[in-house]
């Protein structure tokens, strides 16, 4: 692709999504908003799952408090602009990778699975029993949002959808556009190295447990802005959205539904969740059901999930083999 | 002078004693191989020295330096590289990738996490010019992995080499070769070995009298001895021990 058809392509890109809540309306613009929520949120456990190897079964405790960060600060903090308020999360949810790595960079496997899975329910059960702090099952909800603005110049209200809507899909488009960059960047490329032979990244003279935790407070903080976002989004934060063990699980699932073998996988694991879950939810409750019978037919016919689907497709009747020369391809 | 000693190495696996009292003295610019029967600690001993273990007893001494317990990122930092008997590269990661890391690290390009690396020039460009020397650039875009096997150990042997070391350190490179490719391995590795030090673990005897200007044996985790190869090859003990059942 050269440098012209590259910025035509962004400018389609960017003028669909400029135009999508004109043409299709608030309520389905509101569904791109959580789809987008959901694809920063599983592109950031890829970055540990895919690109180093680390499979977190707590990735929510980074956006439970990127989003209770926000929130609390929001409901105590008067006339804090909103900027601030979602960088505040974010730095909650760095604050708590920051406490955390020191441990978590020096397992891997079962052990990191696992010591997720017990600090993610340990932050449930905090969330549910620091009423004061929390609100307990209710969450902290009905914080003012403040608009979005630039002293003196302008100020965007955003408890209007359509507003919040281009709000949202800039903080994550950005945040997905910056991480992907990440990945092209040497850092990015030892990351990979780490996951396909750590021992010898060593041995090559790189520091593992260092690079590890550059990492993991990346992947933390941008979860923490997907949080952020959410809670923003519903003006509610509470245990069952933001620290649930399910909220763990559902980037895993669309990692692995989407492709763990690509940067743009887990946003198409997203999109597929995110339209499975529009139009399940219309004639059952059980979208969970639905949701794991995808899984497992993925895991058993299609083990590199959507994207390696396509290119498996594409191979077979086109005769193309996948380009190896690009980095992208991390699986 | 000695670029690489290590003074009364003794090294146990929890109560397993695999090396007892091991003084290796490796001269700067020189070829040292490191033979004897399997188990007799060969691997161990580089592990003790390239920091996968700290030893139980004794020290290691590079450059004049103590690094007794360095980390093996500081001892590629100082200018040691080493190998591994079995291969150990990045599988899924391309021939140029696995190489590239090297490059990088060798420039001090570590946690740079804002320049798009496959637009950085130079990087590429020494990149492939190795990939070239060892001829390997026929297979620049195929995963590490995928590589046939004698590719795949020489690819191996120069990630070893891709940092630049002054020291170098292969661990059987040529095990599991055909005698062609070991052919090609050792013209290889004499040719990047050039101007450097090399400590070689090698069972091919043909390889090792061809390419040592020092010969150290091991033997049960003991120096059974240490000399020149003709020295070796006459020596008694070594031949009790090790060579008369290789009929050299
Ligand atoms: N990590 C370990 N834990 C326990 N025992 C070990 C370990 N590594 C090696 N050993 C034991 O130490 C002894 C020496 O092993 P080492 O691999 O150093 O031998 P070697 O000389 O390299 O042999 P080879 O020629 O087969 O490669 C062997 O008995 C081996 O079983
Ligand atoms: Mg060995």
């Amino acid at each position: 692709m050269n440098k012209t058809q590259k910025w035509i392509l962004w400018a389609v890109l960017l003028t669909i999504l400029a135009l999508y809540p004109i043409v299709f309306g608030i309520y389905y613009s509101n569904v791109f908003v959580t789809f987008a929520i959901f694809a920063l949120f599983a592109v950031t456990l890829n970055l540990l799952l895919g690109y180093t190897g680390l499979l977190s079964f707590g990735h929510a405790m980074f956006f439970g408090t990127g989003g209770y960060g926000t929130a609390i600060a929001l409901e105590h903090i008067e006339g804090l602009p909103l900027l601030p308020a979602v960088l505040i999360g974010v730095l909650a949810a760095v604050a708590l990778a920051l406490i955390l790595c020191p441990i978590m960079v020096r397992v891997s496997g079962t052990a990191f699975a696992m010591l997720h899975l017990a600090f993610g329910q340990l932050m449930y059960v905090l969330a549910l029993k620091l009423r004061v702090i929390t609100g307990g099952e209710d969450g902290v909800g009905g914080f003012p949002i403040p608009p979005f603005s630039i002293p003196g110049i302008l100020s965007i209200d955003m408890t209007n959808p359509l507003n919040f809507y281009y709000f949202a899909i800039a903080v994550l488009g950005l945040s997905i556009w910056f991480i992907w960059y990440f990945t092209k960047t040497p850092l990015g490329s030892v990351m990979v190295s780490v996951r396909d032979n750590d021992n010898r990244v060593a041995y090559m003279g790189f520091m593992v447990p260092q690079t590890k935790a550059i990492i993991y407070v990346l992947a933390a903080a941008f979860a923490g802005v997907a949080g952020s976002i959410y809670a923003l989004f519903q003006n509610l934060i509470a245990a069952g959205d933001g620290f649930h063990i399910l909220v763990s699980f559902a980037p895993i699932m669309m990692v692995m539904v989407g492709g763990i073998g690509s940067f743009f996988g887990p946003i198409m694991g997203a999109a597929i969740f995110g339209i499975i879950e529009e139009l399940t939810s219309r004639y059952t409750e059980r979208v969970e059901l639905v949701m794991g019978l995808i899984l497992i037919l993925v895991i058993m016919f299609a083990p590199l999930g959507f994207l390696g689907f396509l290119r498996y497709i594409k191979e077979r009747w086109f005769g193309k083999r996948p380009d190896m020369t690009t980095t992208e391809d991390v699986a | 002078m000695n670029i690489l000693e290590t003074r009364a190495i003794t090294h146990d696996f929890s109560g397993l004693q695999v090396l007892l009292d091991v003084n290796l003295e490796v001269k700067a610019g020189e070829r040292h191989a490191i033979i004897g029967p399997n188990g007799a600690g060969k691997t161990t001993l580089f592990n003790v020295i390239t920091g996968t273990y700290r030893p139980s007893e004794g020290e290691v001494f590079f450059k004049g330096k103590d690094i007794t317990g360095f980390k093996p990122h500081k001892l590629v930092r100082l200018g040691m590289g080493r190998s591994f008997q079995i291969t150990s590269t990045f599988s899924r990661m391309t021939a140029f990738q696995n190489i590239r890391m090297g490059i990088l690290s060798k420039r001090g390009i570590r946690f740079n996490m804002f320049r798009i690396l496959d637009k950085m020039q130079d990087v590429t460009a020494e990149t492939d010019e190795v990939l070239k020397r060892i001829n390997l650039d026929g297979e620049r875009n195929v995963p590490a992995g995928m590589l046939s096997y004698g590719k795949s150990r020489s690819l191996e042997i120069s990630m070893a080499m891709a940092t630049d070391p002054e020291l170098v350190m292969l661990d059987e490179p040529t095990a599991g070769m055909s005698k062609d490719e070991t052919h090609h391995a050792v013209e290889l590795i004499r040719r990047l070995t050039e101007g450097k030090t090399l400590v070689i673990i090698e069972h091919d005897m043909d390889v090792v009298f061809s390419l040592a200007d020092r010969i150290t044996v091991l033997h049960l985790g003991t120096i059974l001895a240490s000399g020149a190869p003709a020295d070796i090859r006459a020596d008694q003990a070594v031949k009790d021990a090790y060579l008369g059942e290789m009929e050299v």
